[in-house]
């Protein structure tokens, strides 16, 4: 029996897409079997950050609605033979969504699969809730600005009252992601640091994601950064991969370039 | 340095850090309870009896080892 992963944050925007895309593929890349399911409905995303986007022909309403069954709306990574993906509907709205049906496909999913990671709608509307309602485990991601910080504050709050395993008197994991971090502007004092966003959300830390150029590129390009060996943020993914898997990877030093070069290049901006 | 950080010695980061702890002591109260709006009439008319009352304020002080709820009763003068 796989276990349930969801991706949320609250606001919109902070990286959920590309966290659930480099979380998958990293540990498709360890050897697990992962499904990325995209259930923002409506705002389909994640097949273009994970490069899938010209093999779709069904997706997640099409196996609720019983146009086609699930095996058919489930396209395999030829990159990573580990790696498959279900994608959100494009067309529909995020209301089509049906409780007793999204937890048909979850637990069918779940006996197949070793990861099931969801890609949750920014929000805390009904696509939101069905996202966080069978979770084993959630991630939330944030980036460490105030309204990103104060909308996982709130959505942390919502999974607590929402989730099927809260209202059982269960434990939900959950963990933050503080993604986007800039080295320079925290040492400046000038950006929240790692501290100061636990501080104020007081849940415990799965990782921290530098805010690095490539991974605009390998966006661009449909190929997640864990695929980038050299890629910090690429880095800082896989060693949150290994965390989920039980693993005690220590955290990755992200430090400000403040070398002679990085101060001359800064005399000319 | 802007002219503006000749005056403001604090850091925004700290700035940004206070703003959110404030604001999020209320909103967490909102979100454990359903009708709080409902909570507050009935605590002011409970403690109207006694003494005059102008507002109430509920916060929500939690980490992982406690949570509480704060009132603040502001009185009428």
């Amino acid at each position: 029996m796989g276990q349930i992963v969801t991706i949320t944050s609250g606001k919109g925007g902070v990286g959920k897409s590309t966290t659930t895309a480099n979380l998958s593929a990293a540990l498709a890349l360890l050897g697990k079997k992962v499904v990325a399911v995209d259930f923002d409905i409506g705002l389909r995303n994640l097949d273009m950050i994970l490069g899938l986007e010209n093999r779709i022909v069904y997706d997640i309403v099409d196996v609720m609605e019983g146009n086609c069954n699930l095996a058919q709306a489930i396209i395999k990574d030829k990159r990573t033979p580990n790696l498959h993906f279900i994608p959100a509907s494009q067309t529909k709205d995020k209301n089509v969504l049906d409780k007793q049906k999204v937890e048909k496909v979850l637990s069918d999913l779940k006996k197949e699969f070793d990861y099931v990671l969801i890609d949750s709608p920014a929000g805390i509307e009904s696509g939101f809730e069905h996202s966080i309602f069978l979770a084993d485990r959630t991630i939330i991601v944030t980036t460490p600005e105030i309204s990103a910080v104060r909308d996982a504050d709130r959505v942390i709050g919502i999974i607590d009252a929402k989730s099927q395993k809260a209202i059982n008197g269960e434990e939900v994991e959950k963990h933050i992601i503080i993604n986007r971090l800039k080295p320079e502007l925290v040492e400046k004092r000038d950006m929240l640091n790692v501290d100061d966003v636990l501080h104020i959300l007081s849940l415990p830390l799965i990782g921290v994601v530098p805010d690095t150029e490539d991974i605009v590129s390998s966006t661009n390009v449909g190929e997640p950064i864990v695929y980038n060996p050299k890629s910090l943020a690429g880095e800082a993914f896989r060693r949150i991969a290994r965390r989920i898997e039980g693993e005690d990877v220590p955290l990755l030093e992200i430090k400000a370039n403040n070398g002679i070069f990085a101060k001359i290049k800064g005399l000319f901006k | 340095m802007s002219l503006f950080g000749l005056f403001s010695k604090k850091s925004s980061a700290k700035t940004a850090k206070d703003r959110l702890m404030m604001v999020l002591e209320y909103e967490r109260a909102s979100t454990k309870i359903n009708n709080i709006e409902q909570m507050k009439q009935d605590i002011i008319e409970v403690i109207k009896k006694y003494v005059k009352v102008k507002d109430i304020n509920i916060k929500n002080h939690s980490n992982q080892d406690f949570n509480a709820l704060e009132l603040e009763i502001i009185l009428d003068k």
